[in-house]
């Protein structure tokens, strides 16, 4: 076996491509090599939702085989969590679905935050047990991360049965699939390994008195609610601080304050600096 | 000298109906033709023939010595359908195939018998025919093997089967064998019968140029196939581009739910028909034939090739349920167009590839449960509102060959999009309620902001309340004091070139909540699109 590792590795550099990858070549020698490495990795299995905050809470990330729920009131930045775990996860080359209740995803804004949307399935149901419907369709799939997105209060269709639940979770364990819940309030029952609340978030502004606002970010905090994990860290009840902030979106247009008009808040002035659109 | 085998289904009728009525199998059935008082039975069953039911009994007849007999008409259908799915099975073990019709096939077996090493290859091979036409096809086969058509057609027909006529035995296989079999004209019967010639060996050992100066062409094809050679070589068929099933129905069917059970049996078998030769279904259509009279024609393009019944028979449904076809249904028949699946390789080291096949499936169901404007891959809308989206067909590309880590840009705010916007009141500055009116209006027939001298005033929102129309009571509720607002910002593409048509603010609302509401320029309504989340 070592020596077909050697082969492959080696491979002649007339060869356009080797079998084995050329990033992999120093950290690989022995078959063995292959399977502790697969070991010792510590994100395998799960999905890293660049957000620090975020990860520290889910222990490394979104895990395969494991239901978490999401929940937040609005402004609260739960939705730019779950983008975020989208982006994260197709970036680096996975495919993912979001079953959006919502029908709250826009494509641009998610294209802004580096959503690969090539790997993205986007499922737009009507109602709750149409969403329950089409993520027990989609976790057999294969694709390893799935998002339920449920949209706002009120939702449409209920809380859906805690059996439908239970039966999501025990399917996403049988296939190996990350399921993200994200709700405005607790819809998974028990079936959830982990429950995690975005606090209400506070604004934040640049500008004050009476020159012209504009809005900068959103400032939120993260609860670890719940969680069936037996890892030491993080514990039930801890806390960590997110902050969102509006960025430009290349390739959008600008969205200042015309020039000729007046700024909204009757200061003299307007607004000099260049925004670029949210979406 | 090439060798053939010849498959041939006994009862050929009899065995297509029950291929597609396999629960009839263990009753007493008989085939029958003919309209009313004249039809006759030409197949039954084994328990059916132990009752004395014997082929060309009228109906009546039969049903006087067995009472319980279920009788069936011949149908065409089925019996197509039953032949394909034999020539498919044949094809799978020779490319040279060629259709016998009603149950009979000839293929070309030179060197097939290399496949099944053993004491006797080719008996070995004629038994894994056997076995693949009554797993795949569903219908009984008897095999012959011989170097003509003939002695492997006459072979196939021997009880025990299979029968093999070694290479250059044919001529003293067929010696003994009666001349009827050869189907002669009764003409020419007749003459050989008056010469004294019965059987085929008896012709076969008349002179060749004899035969022909006193019988013509007629008495030379039948000295030649009496000799054991075929006076025409095997011609193989061009398989057909799609897969079909179908039946003749015992009684016209009113209702979906009983049509859809016969039609799960029919795309079954055309799955399992598509499964033999490694392929899926990329299209599906489906004739009925109505009573009294009148078709209803259906097609169904799949967004990826698949054969997964149950989603096949959803999508089925779905259609009809749209389109209901408006009368019984008597028959039907489902044409599968074939195309390769997906397939993806695996990788050691980067992300799982999706199992083509798995995906296919899973959007067709999606297609069928959602419908397929509600599944898909999204995309930027070219459009000028920040609302728009597209969906393009979902077909991911192929993973990284290394795992990589994420380049996305984490810490950003999302803005949650209402699709469609949220009609909402908004108490402005001055401290009226922005309904429309002819002030405002007016103000909307302006040009291009270059050319504005006097640019309208923006009325300042200081308090969101939704509308209590009954529609929206269920919807998104939004109000209260508007504590922080920012605008009007021109978030519209090209807004420097053309009329503006929204203003756009950020509001913070008092008890919490930052939404992103227009006005409308030219209604002077208000609208929330979407929600800072």
């Amino acid at each position: 076996m070592s020596k077909l590792l050697h082969r492959l590795v080696h491979a002649p550099e007339e060869a356009s491509e080797p079998a084995f990858p050329r990033a992999l070549v120093r950290q690989i020698r022995t078959a063995r090599d292959l399977a502790d490495r697969r070991r010792r990795e510590p994100t395998e299995g799960s999905f890293p939702t660049t957000c620090q905050a975020f990860d520290h809470l889910l222990a490394g990330g979104l895990r395969r085989g494991q239901m978490v729920e999401l929940i937040g009131r609005r402004s609260s930045g739960r939705f730019s969590l779950t983008a975020m775990a989208l982006a994260a996860a197709t970036r680096s080359g996975e495919a993912a679905a979001l079953i959006d209740l919502g029908d709250g995803f826009d494509p641009r804004t998610a294209e802004a935050f580096g959503v690969d949307l090539e790997r993205l399935l986007w499922v737009r149901p009507r109602h709750l047990k149409e969403v329950l419907t089409s993520a027990e369709v989609v976790l057999t799939s294969g694709i390893p991360l799935v998002v339920l997105e449920l949209g706002m209060p009120p939702l449409r269709g209920g809380r859906g049965a805690e059996a439908s639940w239970l039966r999501l979770a025990r399917r996403a364990i049988v296939q190996r699939t990350a399921l993200l819940v994200s709700s405005p309030y607790r819809v998974t029952g028990t079936a959830a390994q982990r429950v995690i609340q975005a606090r209400d978030g506070s604004s934040r502004w640049h500008g004050r008195g009476a020159s012209p606002r504009l809005l900068t970010g959103v400032s939120s905090t993260l609860e670890l609610l719940k969680s069936r994990a037996r890892e030491l860290t993080p514990r039930q009840g801890d806390r960590e601080a997110i902050a969102l902030r509006i960025e430009d979106i290349p390739g959008t247009e600008s969205r200042s304050p015309t020039p000729t008009e007046t700024p909204a808040t009757g200061a003299p002035a307007p607004v000099e600096t260049a925004r670029r659109a949210i979406a | 000298m090439s060798r053939l085998a010849c498959l041939s289904v006994p009862l050929f009728p009899l065995a297509a109906r029950l291929r597609s009525e396999p629960e009839l199998r263990h009753e007493a059935l008989a085939v029958a033709v003919g309209q009313g008082d004249t039809a006759r039975v030409t197949a039954a069953t084994r328990l059916a023939r132990k009752a004395g039911i014997r082929p060309g009994l009228t109906l009546a007849q039969a049903r006087a010595r067995l009472p319980k007999l279920i009788a069936r008409p011949r149908d065409e259908e089925c019996e197509r359908a039953a032949q394909e799915a034999l020539l498919e099975v044949a094809e799978s073990f020779s490319p040279r195939v060629e259709d016998g019709e009603e149950g009979l096939l000839f293929l070309d077996a030179d060197g097939l018998e290399r496949h099944h090493p053993g004491e006797s290859p080719e008996e070995e091979m004629a038994r894994a025919l056997m076995q693949a036409a009554e797993s795949r096809a569903g219908l009984p086969v008897r095999v012959g093997v011989a170097s003509s058509k003939l002695a492997a057609r006459l072979a196939a027909a021997r009880p025990h089967s299979p029968h093999v006529i070694a290479a250059g035995m044919e001529a003293e296989f067929l010696a003994p064998l009666p001349l009827e079999q050869l189907t002669p004209q009764a003409k020419t019967l007749a003459t050989l019968q008056s010469w004294g010639i019965h059987s085929l060996g008896d012709l076969a050992r008349l002179p060749r140029a004899e035969v022909i100066s006193r019988l013509g062409s007629a008495g030379q094809e039948l000295h030649t196939v009496a000799l054991g050679e075929d006076p025409c070589p095997l011609v193989p068929r061009n398989p057909p581009p799609t897969f079909q099933e179908g039946m003749e129905l015992e009684w016209p069917l009113v209702n979906l739910e009983p049509f859809l059970f016969t039609a799960r049996a029919a795309l079954e078998r055309l799955a399992h028909r598509l499964q033999g030769q490694a392929l899926a279904c990329q299209r599906l259509e489906l004739s009925l034939a109505l009573e009294p009279d009148g078709h209803h024609e259906r097609s169904l393009d799949l967004p990826a090739p698949t054969r997964d019944v149950k989603t096949l028979l959803t999508l089925l449904r779905l259609d009809l349920e749209r389109q209901p076809p408006g009368a019984p249904i008597a028959a039907f028949q489902i044409v599968a167009h074939p195309d390769r699946p997906r397939r993806a390789q695996l990788s050691l080291f980067g992300p799982e590839a999706l199992s083509p096949d798995k995906l296919a499936t899973t959007v067709a169901r999606l297609f069928a449960l959602l419908g397929d404007d509600r599944v898909g891959s999204p995309r930027p809308a070219d459009s000028h509102r920040p609302e728009g989206f597209q969906l393009v067909p979902y077909a991911p590309p192929p993973p990284p060959r290394v795992r990589t880590k994420g380049r996305a840009r984490g810490g950003f705010l999302a803005v949650r999009v209402l699709r469609p916007p949220l009609e909402i009141e908004v108490l402005t500055e001055a401290g009226a309620a922005t309904e429309p009116s002819t002030a405002e209006t007016s103000n909307t027939s302006e040009g291009p902001l270059t050319e504005q001298a006097h640019p309208p005033s923006h009325p300042r929102p200081r308090a969101l309340k939704s509308l209590a129309r009954e529609e929206e009571a269920k919807r998104l509720q939004i109000d209260g004091r508007i504590r922080v607002a920012s605008g009007p910002w021109a978030m519209e593409e090209e807004w420097w070139g053309k009329r503006r048509e929204r203003d756009y603010w950020d509001v913070e609302l008092a008890q919490g909540g930052l939404y992103r509401i227009f006005r409308q320029r030219a209604t002077g309504d208000w609208f929330v699109d979407g929600i800072y989340d």
